[in-house]
Parts: C-alpha cells; sequence; structure tokens
C-alpha cells in the first residue's frame, strides 16, 4: 500500500478512531481542531503520537480554505472527513480531487454523493429501483401553496387507507440527522408549522426546501451497513436497529444485528425483513456503482413493511456496532481502516462469503442532557469520568480523563460511545448494564449544578431493545 | 440617574483600548504593514464600506484575505511571526493602541443606564422572527419588551430554545451580539430603556458628544 499523509478534517471521537485506524495501516496523520476544541483529546492524541507537526488549529472546521491550505503545509495527500462538516458535501469532495495539488477524498466519490447525500434525489433513484420508500414529496418544495396541496393529499390518502389520526412530517430537505422535522396532525395547523421549518432551515442551512412525508407510527428505525470499493466489490455487514432515540429524533441506543427473532417475538417475519432491507440496499449501491462506505437507513413498519428513508454516504457514528459482531478470518473488523483501505485506492481482500456475524452489540451514547426535559443539553464542566475496562467493551471518547473537561457548545453533544458486546441479547444487555452502572460521570455547571446525563434513561431503555 | 461626568473622568484617566490583530484563519501572512509606530484607519463611509487600513494578506489555496485595522489607532507591537510565515488561525500578529471613539465611550455609559438583558446560556442568539422582522423595517428602537415575552432564540448544540424576557417593560435601545458568534453566558444581548426614561438617554449621550473630543 502507498504510503500517505491523511488530513482528518474533523473533530472529537472519530478524528480519535481515524487516527488510531491510520497508524494501524501504518499511515501518516495531520488534525485539525479550533479554538473551543483545544481540551479534546483528539489533540492530545494527534500531538501523543504524531508530534507538534501533526496538529493544527483553524478558525472553523467547515472552511474548506483552511483545509487545503493545511493539507498543502503539512504535506497530506488524502483527506478523511469524518461524518458530519464536509463528510457529504459533493463539492468539497469534488474540490479534493479536481484541484491543483489532488488529494485523495476518502469517502464515495463526489458524484455519488451528489446523487445519494440529496435524501430526495435518492428517493426517486430508489423509486426507479423498485425499492419501497415513504409516501410523500421527492423533491424539495418551496413555494407554501405548493406546500400545503402536498400536505392536503397526505392526508387525504392516510384517510383513504383507513388511518384514523393521519400525521405528516415536514422535513427541512438540507438537514440530516433529525434536524429540522415538525410533525403536523391538524391540517389547519399546517402552515404555522411549515413557516417554523423554513425559518429553522434557512437560519441552520441557508435552505428554505422542505420536504413533506406521511408520518408513519410506531416504527423501528434500521440500517443496513454497507462497503463497497471501486472495483465493483459490495458486501455488507448486516443491520443495526436505531430506534431508542431522543424527542429530537436523536439516536441514543444502536443494536446490531436490527432484529433478533431468537429472543424476541416479532407480529411479522422479522427474519425475512431483515433479509429484505439487505438486498433492497445492496441491489441498490451496486446499481449506483457506489464505491465506500455507506448506510442505508429505513423505517420498518408495525406491520413489517419497510421503506428505505437516505442513504448516509460516509462513516457513521455507530459503525463500530456493526464492527464488533463481525469477523472476517477470526478478526474483529475496523470499518474505519476499511474505508481507509478503500479510499486510498485498495481493493476488497474478502467477499461477502468470508464476513461471519457473532453475537449481539449494543453502542449507548453518553451524553450530558436531562432526558426528562426534552433532552436538553446540559452544559458546563465534566470533572471526572472513568470505567473500568472489559474485553467486550470498547469505548470512544474526546472527553480527557486526567483533567476536567469545559463542554463545548459549538458541537453535537455527545461525550463518548460505549460499544458492548454479548454471545447473545440477553448477556449483551446484562454487560450493558454493567458497563452504565459502572461508569462514572461527574461535574458541575457555572451555577454549581450537578451534571446530568442520560446514563439512567440509557439503563431503562435496555431491557427492552429489539422489542417491537 | 448615573454620574456620565465622572464615569467621563474615569475613562479620559485611560481612553485607549489595544487590540490584538489574529490570523483569522490558517495560511501563509504576508504583511502589508511593518513598521511600529505606523498609523492606521478603522472602515469608514456611512455603511463602513470603506475598508481599513491594509495591515497583512492571508493566503489560503492562492487566495489572498485581506486583514483590515477594525479601528483608527497606531501599531504599538509586532508578534512573533515572519513575513510570508505559514500561521495557524488565530495567531497573535500585531497590537494597535486605539484611542475611543464617541460611540464607544457612549457604549461604556450606556452599558451602566440601560437594563443589560444578559445571556442565560453559552450559545448563538436571533431574535424571534417577529421581532426580526420589525428591527429589519422599523430599526432597533421600534421594538418595546415586557416581562415574560419570547424574544430570542437560543441556538447551541444545533439545537434551538426560545428565551423570555425578564426585566423591566421598555424599548431595546441597543444590542450587543452576533448572531454569528457565540455569546459567553452572562454577557450583555441588549440594553433596554423604560419609555419614561428614554430623554435622560438621550441627554447622557448629549453629554458625551460635548464632552468627549475623538483622536485620530
Amino acid at each position: 500500500m502507498k504510503k500517505h499523509k491523511v488530513l482528518i478534517a474533523n473533530r472529537g471521537e472519530i478524528a480519535i478512531r481515524i487516527l488510531r485506524a491510520c497508524q494501524d495501516l501504518g499511515q501518516d496523520f495531520v488534525c485539525v481542531y479550533t479554538r473551543e476544541d483545544a481540551q479534546s483529546e483528539h489533540c492530545t492524541e494527534a500531538l501523543k503520537h504524531g508530534g507538534e507537526d501533526s496538529l493544527y488549529r483553524i478558525s472553523s472546521y467547515q472552511d474548506p480554505n483552511e483545509i487545503f491550505a493545511v493539507a498543502d503545509h503539512s504535506q497530506a495527500t488524502a483527506v478523511h472527513p469524518g461524518y458530519g462538516f464536509f463528510a457529504e458535501d459533493f463539492r468539497f469532495a469534488r474540490r479534493v480531487v479536481q484541484r491543483s495539488r489532488k488529494l485523495e477524498f476518502i469517502g464515495p466519490s463526489w458524484k455519488i454523493i451528489q446523487d445519494l447525500g440529496d435524501k430526495i434525489n435518492t428517493k426517486r433513484l430508489a423509486r426507479q429501483l423498485n425499492v419501497p420508500t415513504i409516501p410523500g414529496s421527492d423533491r424539495p418544495i418551496f413555494d407554501d401553496l405548493e406546500a400545503e396541496e402536498v400536505a392536503r393529499s397526505l392526508f387525504n390518502f392516510q384517510i383513504e387507507q383507513g388511518i384514523e389520526q393521519p400525521v405528516i412530517l415536514v422535513k427541512a430537505s438540507a438537514g440530516g440527522g433529525g434536524m429540522g422535522i415538525e410533525e403536523v396532525n391538524d391540517p389547519d395547523r399546517f402552515r404555522n408549522v411549515l413557516r417554523k421549518v423554513k425559518n429553522y432551515a434557512r437560519r441552520q442551512f441557508r435552505d428554505e426546501g422542505v420536504l413533506i412525508e406521511q408520518r408513519i407510527f410506531d416504527f423501528n428505525h434500521l440500517e443496513v451497513q454497507i462497503l463497497a470499493d471501486s472495483h465493483g466489490n459490495v458486501v455488507h455487514f448486516g443491520t443495526r436497529n436505531c430506534t431508542v432515540q431522543s424527542t429530537g429524533r436523536q439516536k441514543r441506543i444502536e443494536v446490531a444485528p436490527g432484529f433478533d427473532p431468537s429472543a424476541v417475538s416479532y407480529a411479522f417475519d422479522a427474519g425475512k425483513v431483515l433479509n429484505d432491507v439487505i438486498e433492497y440496499s445492496v441491489h441498490m449501491a451496486q446499481n449506483v456503482g457506489y464505491n465506500s462506505i455507506g448506510t442505508w437507513e429505513w423505517i420498518v413498519s408495525p406491520t413489517g413493511k419497510p421503506f428505505l428513508m437516505e442513504v448516509n454516504t460516509r462513516i457513521q457514528v455507530e459503525n463500530g456496532v456493526s464492527a464488533i459482531i463481525a469477523r472476517i478470518e477470526d478478526m474483529e473488523v475496523d470499518l474505519i481502516r476499511e474505508q481507509i483501505r478503500i479510499g486510498l485506492g485498495e481493493k476488497m481482500d474478502f467477499d461477502q462469503g468470508s464476513i461471519k456475524f457473532e453475537g449481539v452489540g449494543i453502542e449507548y451514547r453518553i451524553l450530558a442532557e436531562d432526558p426528562g426535559n426534552a433532552f436538553t443539553p446540559w452544559v458546563g464542566r465534566i470533572e471526572k469520568f472513568s470505567w473500568p475496562e472489559h474485553p467486550w467493551l470498547r469505548m470512544h471518547t474526546h472527553i480527557p480523563r486526567d483533567r476536567v473537561y469545559d463542554i463545548p457548545t459549538e458541537f453535537d453533544p455527545n461525550l463518548a460511545l460505549g460499544i458492548v458486546w454479548g454471545k447473545n441479547l440477553k448477556e449483551a444487555q446484562k454487560r450493558g448494564l454493567t458497563f452504565l452502572n459502572q461508569l462514572t460521570l461527574q461535574g458541575r455547571n457555572n451555577m454549581g449544578e450537578n451534571l446530568k446525563s442520560n446514563i439512567s434513561y440509557l439503563k431503562e431503555k435496555t431491557d427492552s431493545l429489539l422489542v417491537f | 440617574m448615573i454620574d456620565t461626568i465622572s464615569i467621563l473622568n474615569e475613562i479620559k484617566q485611560a481612553p485607549y483600548k489595544e487590540i490584538t490583530i489574529s490570523a483569522p484563519h490558517s495560511g501563509r501572512i504576508e504583511f502589508a504593514v511593518d513598521q511600529i509606530g505606523t498609523r492606521v484607519k478603522g472602515a469608514s463611509g456611512t455603511w463602513f464600506e470603506r475598508p481599513g487600513t491594509l495591515l497583512a494578506r492571508l493566503v489560503r489555496e492562492g487566495n489572498p484575505k485581506p486583514v483590515y485595522a477594525p479601528e483608527n489607532g497606531e501599531v504599538v507591537k509586532f508578534h512573533d511571526v515572519n513575513d510570508r510565515e505559514f500561521v495557524q488561525a488565530g495567531t497573535p500578529l500585531m497590537t494597535i493602541r486605539h484611542f475611543l471613539t464617541k460611540q464607544e465611550v457612549m457604549d461604556i455609559i450606556l452599558k451602566k443606564a440601560l437594563h443589560l438583558f444578559n445571556a442565560p446560556e453559552k450559545g448563538r442568539y436571533y431574535f424571534v422572527a417577529e421581532i426580526d422582522a420589525k428591527i429589519k423595517s422599523q430599526g432597533l428602537r421600534s421594538v418595546s419588551v415586557k416581562e415574560g415575552d419570547e424574544v430570542l432564540i437560543l441556538s447551541r448544540m444545533k439545537r434551538e430554545t426560545t428565551i423570555p424576557y425578564h426585566g423591566p417593560q421598555g424599548i431595546i435601545y441597543t444590542s450587543y451580539f452576533n448572531s454569528n458568534e457565540s455569546v459567553e453566558m452572562g454577557a450583555p444581548l441588549f440594553g433596554v430603556c423604560p419609555e419614561d426614561q428614554v430623554k435622560d438617554i438621550k441627554a447622557v449621550i448629549d453629554k458625551i458628544q460635548s464632552g468627549w473630543e475623538e483622536q485620530e
């Protein structure tokens, strides 16, 4: 494998995981950080493993000129965007590979990001391939009258289906990760909600376009982990269930595999649903010439009907929970490492048959937030953060354990990911509770109030994981 | 009412502020000003459309980004950065000593005279849509607020919360925040003047207008 220097255009725990994957592959790396992130462990790790020339301060993670200035100065040859920021920005990916000093982009080709990164395009592509999608608009709507017309027809459609209390969702089309989504159950309220979502979308994404869709109740949120290279090879790493979410539709627990018919009884053929979503996802990845890591996101209705929601053309936060149940030649998989190898032009050296799945994985997202108060983020200083190591536990965090840490308000509020493995669901749940009970997370805010975390919420949800 | 004369006298004891000019981004810096003692000018014009003195250029991706003097003043220090060196964002480049303007003195005194509504939490703030529209069409002082009115949206960690106003009823006389930047907890967001005190505030401003002489 050719020697590269990878610029990690991201922060926090994912920057650390990418840095370690680079080290595993014998590749050099360079990290960036902003003023607010100076205390993040990704900076400490960069300095520790790469020395002073491995860390550069920038004004923003969202300024491409600055990322490229650092890439050139540090002689980087590739860029890993992580998740968020530039990960699904096809213009950035295109610039990486087309600028005068060309770099490798560790992600799908920019054309694929353009096609699939936009959930509306994805919906259209899926419909062309007979992949089931949620009833509703398949392009951004900017005109209020048109939006009202689509909303009215969706209300009528649900009434015709026998749904007594129809509900629709208004989504910021430029949004993602559950941001900018509101529901409407009263057609008379639609106009107000539309205005609210458009205002939010303008402030957060500078794009007022909205999507309007039927709201499907009591669904499960499933994902299919895909890995593909530029030589036409496509494999999957099974399914994940991401149904446990905060009120703002932010994931809090992910479980792999997505259903467990051996331990839980379902009102439908859960094994068939898992096979179907995998088959649809692989089929679509093959058809679009997908060439990196990616996630096909599904919702499954209470009657076991799957609908494709969107495709995330990047590594996801929860990749580790799929990796922990996958084995290639009896070795645990590191999906970030595989993504980097493929991104640097390597051919996949395994096929679907060599991927074995073993046991159940649970990923807990640890946040400073108040689940009892609409999951409001808690801001303050973390004074103590510790946990005992276990062979079945993988912990990913950018929070230092040897000093206090002020939580920056500029970014997502994730503090850590704790991933546990068990030979079956029951053992994974038991280990999950052990992990949460042994976790110490303490701090105070400016008013002297104790840190609020979601640990109790995670414990409470553990018992009913994968129950539909 | 506040004692404007003694505050003014206090400010006159040290009528300067030192401004550190830092690299706005990472990139190669090219100095346009390189002598200590150089007099520089800040942005000018009705809409501050004329930029200040060019201090340096920061080159990224072959694009030079000008770094202008934000205020009038004199360069009193150069930090340890060589011309054409690659600098990281936030690296201090030079220090300018700036003589306080009438507006700045007014701001200092108004902060003492107005009821300040401070940031309850760290984050970015926006006026709610109705107030924002009114400010844009009729100006800041057209907005009257009273206890409990929803005035601001706090945005942090990609979540938005509406913030109600606490304090005396009055008009929003001045605002101190920029929606593009995060505001520290406790920093003033806007100043409110009860309507029956607007006259007194104008008298304070008149005193400053006559009692403060601006220097270049």
